[in-house]
């Protein structure tokens, strides 16, 4: 089996999809799936450079050449440095505008080359063999070569952010120009979908260079645009890279992105023409664009098929009460997710019962529990002759919106026999809580991957560990099935064998209740009318590509209609 | 007046050196080790080595405070460990940004302030007067949160006049600089209008009942040359003294107002720096604000010794 740009191999059709955001939990999670790149499906899904499909996002008429857009995101990043640094939905769409990834996501959810040519596993998907394309050169004119991404994987590997990430490739080797060759410890058939993530993406021999050094690395890489200049909080704007290897592109001469963090701001910014596209999760701004013409509105709700992000409440099953099933059992009960979305949901979402969706091959009937006040008033009074009142702390960042939903649950909680406390701390605060275990119950969003193994380690029981101590396993959920059902769906080729494991693994989680679920984490862009093909990017063999990933977009072949 | 000057900078530098101990002090209220939470998920041993050095965190406190106000007395504050920027940049770039959002929103309070003062303190308790007034306690009531998503919704998305959200340095285009600042600059300046408007109004009034005023009418001088001649100073101190406390809320609301409207100034970086706990740039920039907060008190009450001389006698 082998991945290839050129038709006529055969091509993983896995399901496939999206990786990315692992939302600000799993950024500052040191972990990896905070390099997950990744993407969801998307309200549109077809369209392309030139086409006369008027669906939002994607171009009409001939693409046009020249022009400078202005991008509206949620927050700035950290830094361009993939090794180093967090890169979230905001951290992609800098990272798709100045470097490649090995490979990327196709529309139809298949892994597809990228800056590779191909890629082929042996007979036991223990070693991957990966063709770079030739002729492609690094903005400071440097050539991609094997030798540089061998030092890419050491320089990822040697970081505690990233080299969680890599922890079951053994070696890369180099042995010729064009050619590498990861070696890994266990079997990996979907090895090809880690590469579309923060791992995945290709930068120049010259960062690492000045990173040694101690130095902040100024972004070189082979991307559709150059770096021009990065004033943290107020603006990052490239230009067109004239040597860009795919011929024609990119359209745009410049981009420029504008973190403006109040979502209200964000909005009027876009109505006043401050900005050509805004990047948004706030349901309230995606309800006030939904149907406007003027603008073209694309979301990821719709057309989901692989993992999307999820909200959830996270429960610490290592510490009292939470650590007894009977406790969880009942806030699960006691929760009525069908009013709290009618409240806060915008119209737009809907209660998810684990990680999939319905219409997905993984989706199944998990058996999480539903709402039943009495259901969990008779587990409240089980727990109370035993231990007394069980007494929680519920805690969420400082976001009005999500101060308003923790309260309407601490009343749903109290309801059903609990005395439950909300306060609200920093997201920072909070994640590094979540590594150590140092919390009870806390909301928050994750999971959005293009492939089920790349949430691996937020689930695994090897990545448990005591509270106190660093674990990416956040609710310190140790369930042997789950591990069992996660090698299964890691080491297996066969699909059917792959779905019936991550059934199992959400079926399990219903079971076990590290999570309460609560809705489908929503991202949307919305264009003016000007911008066109925000979202229809293509793939350099001319497939069509996934253009909305969890919120992240490829600049690539956006232009401007002047 | 050059003593009671010396005293005010002995109390400047007093004051200067307390606030840099309790700025310095703000990194060791962190709770475990200050260098393993100052860089957060960057906690690598090299980095913590790294950090340790740069702060000396190995030497006695004390040690450690003279080791910091050296570096701060020599222009390092540090880096942010986010994005690697010098905090001195990172103020560099900022400050001059928050200054001229305090003075354009000063400018405009003052010239909306006082000459509705000089017309209605001469016709008090006229229709005037009363809807002054009652305009000046909405706008007392309402703070720059709440008047700036006001402002965008009515001047920026309804009328098109502003921009919602932006910047363009002063240096870069002059002209879209201060089309730029207005909405933000009148977001912050609404409190301030209010407080100069009633506070001058109210002394004019006062003043205007002086027997002083009441002589020059006598003489047969005119309104105007009474207003401007002999009432308006006199009646300008509480306005001065109003002015200068007003700094600290103008900050604040900088602060509030640069989030808003995504202006990448002081306030903007120290709420990111907050939220993102890049504990260096919070500590670099509440010094730097602070020290000029008390040394834009020190100049104020040097101007009150020039527009009143009685002060430096008391």
């Amino acid at each position: 089996m082998s991945v290839t740009d050129e038709s006529g191999f055969s091509r993983r059709s896995f399901l496939s999809r999206g990786a990315v955001t692992t939302g600000a939990v799993a950024l500052g999670a040191a972990g990896l799936a905070a390099c997950s790149s990744g993407n969801s499906g998307s309200s549109t899904t077809s369209g392309g450079s030139g086409s006369t499909n008027a669906k939002p996002g994607f171009g009409v008429g001939a693409p046009q050449k020249g022009g400078s857009a202005t991008v509206a995101i949620i927050a700035d990043i950290d830094g361009f440095y993939p090794p180093a640094n967090h890169w979230d939905t905001n951290g992609f769409l800098y990272a798709n505008t100045v470097y490649d990834p090995l490979m990327a996501v196709a529309a139809d959810g298949t892994v597809q080359p990228y800056l590779a040519k191909s890629i082929t596993p042996n007979s036991t998907f223990t070693q991957w063999t990966l063709k770079l394309r030739s002729g492609i050169k690094f903005s400071d004119g440097s050539d991609l070569n094997s030798a540089v991404v061998k030092a890419n994987f050491e320089a990822l590997n040697a970081s505690l952010l990233t080299g969680q990430a890599l922890k079951g490739i053994a070696g890369v080797d180099a042995p010729d120009d064009l050619t590498v060759v990861y070696n890994l410890s266990d079997p990996r058939p979907q090895f090809p979908s880690g590469l579309t993530t923060q791992v995945g993406y290709v930068f120049g021999q010259a960062m690492i260079d000045q990173a040694a050094k101690g130095g902040t690395p100024t972004p070189v890489g082979t991307g559709p645009f150059i770096y021009s200049s990065w004033q943290p909080n107020d603006h990052f704007t490239a230009t067109r890279n004239p040597n860009y290897w795919r011929s024609g592109l990119p359209y745009l001469d410049q981009i420029t992105f504008r973190p403006i963090p109040d979502d209200t701001q964000r909005a009027a910014t876009l109505k006043t023409g401050g900005v050509d596209l805004i990047l948004t999760t706030d349901p309230v701004s995606i309800k006030e664009f939904t149907g406007q013409s003027q603008y073209q509105l694309v979301d990821s709700l719709t057309g989901v098929i692989g993992e999307p992000t999820v909200a959830f409440i996270m429960l610490n099953t290592e510490v009292a009460p939470t650590n007894d099933l009977r406790i969880r059992q009942a806030l699960a009960k006691g929760l009525d997710v069908n009013q709290i979305l009618k409240i806060f949901g915008g119209g737009f979402t809907r209660p998810i019962n684990g990680l999939f969706l319905p219409g997905s091959e993984y989706y199944s009937d998990t058996g999480y529990p539903t709402h039943d006040p009495a259901g969990a008033k008779e587990l409240v009074k089980q727990y109370k002759a035993q231990h007394g009142t069980p007494t929680l702390q519920l805690t969420t960042v400082p976001d009005p919106r999500l101060e308003q939903l923790v309260a309407v649950i601490q009343q749903m909680w109290n309801q059903v026999g609990f005395n439950v406390t909300v306060n609200a701390i920093q997201q920072a605060t909070l994640i590094t809580g979540f590594i150590e275990g140092k919390f009870q119950a806390a909301t928050s969003y994750q999971f959005g991957n293009i492939d089920p193994d790349l949430n691996y380690v937020w689930f695994s029981t090897t990545t448990v560990q005591p509270v106190g101590s660093i674990a990416l396993n956040f609710p310190r959920n140790s369930d042997p099935q789950i591990e069992t059902a996660l090698l299964a769906g890691r080491h297996s080729s066969n699909q059917s064998d792959r779905v019936a494991a991550y059934k199992k693994l959400n079926e399990r989680l219903a079971a076990d209740l590290p999570y309460l679920w609560l809705e489908q984490y929503p991202f949307a862009a919305v264009g003016d009318s000007r911008l066109q093909n925000f979202v229809g990017f293509t793939l350099p063999d001319g497939t069509k590509g996934y253009g909305f990933n969890e919120g992240i977009m490829v600049p690539t072949q956006m232009w401007l209609n002047r | 007046m050059a003593k009671y000057l010396l005293r005010r900078l002995i109390q400047l530098v007093v004051v200067a050196f307390i606030i840099s101990v309790l700025v310095f002090l703000l990194v060791h209220l962190l709770p475990g080790d200050p260098a393993a939470q100052i860089l957060g998920a960057n906690d690598t041993a090299h980095n913590r080595a790294v950090l340790n050095k740069q702060l000396g965190l190995n030497l006695p406190l004390w040690h450690q405070y003279i080791f910091w106000l050296k570096g701060v007395l020599h222009g390092n504050l540090g880096q942010s460990y986010l994005n690697h920027t010098p905090v001195t940049q990172v103020i560099s770039t900022g400050w001059p940004i928050d200054l001229e959002l305090i003075i354009i929103s000063q400018v405009i309070a003052f010239a909306v302030a006082i000459p509705l003062a000089l017309i209605t303190s001469r016709r008090p308790n006229r229709p005037v007067d009363n809807i002054s007034t009652t305009a000046t306690f909405g706008m007392l009531a309402l703070p720059p949160f709440v008047i700036a998503p006001i402002m965008v919704a009515v001047f920026a998305v309804g009328l098109h006049w502003f921009p919602a959200t932006g910047y363009i340095p002063f240096t870069q285009n002059p002209a879209t600089n201060l089309h730029d600042m207005i909405l933000p600059s009148l977001a912050i300046t609404a409190g301030s209008i209010a407080v100069y408007y009633r506070l001058f109004r109210s002394d004019l009034i006062s003043t205007l009942q002086e027997d002083f005023v009441t002589m020059a009418r006598s003489k047969g001088l005119s309104p105007r040359w009474i207003m401007w001649r002999h009432a308006f100073r006199p009646s300008s101190f509480s306005l001065l003294a109003a002015a200068g406390v007003n700094i600290g809320a103008l900050i604040a609301g900088t602060f509030i107002v640069e989030f808003l409207f995504a202006i990448p100034g002081l306030g903007y970086s120290l709420v990111q720096a907050v939220n993102q706990r890049d504990y260096l740039v919070v500590q670099g920039i509440t010094l730097v604000v602070a020290v000029a907060y008390v040394v834009i008190q020190f100049l104020i009450d040097f101007l009150f010794t020039v527009v009143d001389p009685r002060v430096t006698r008391e």
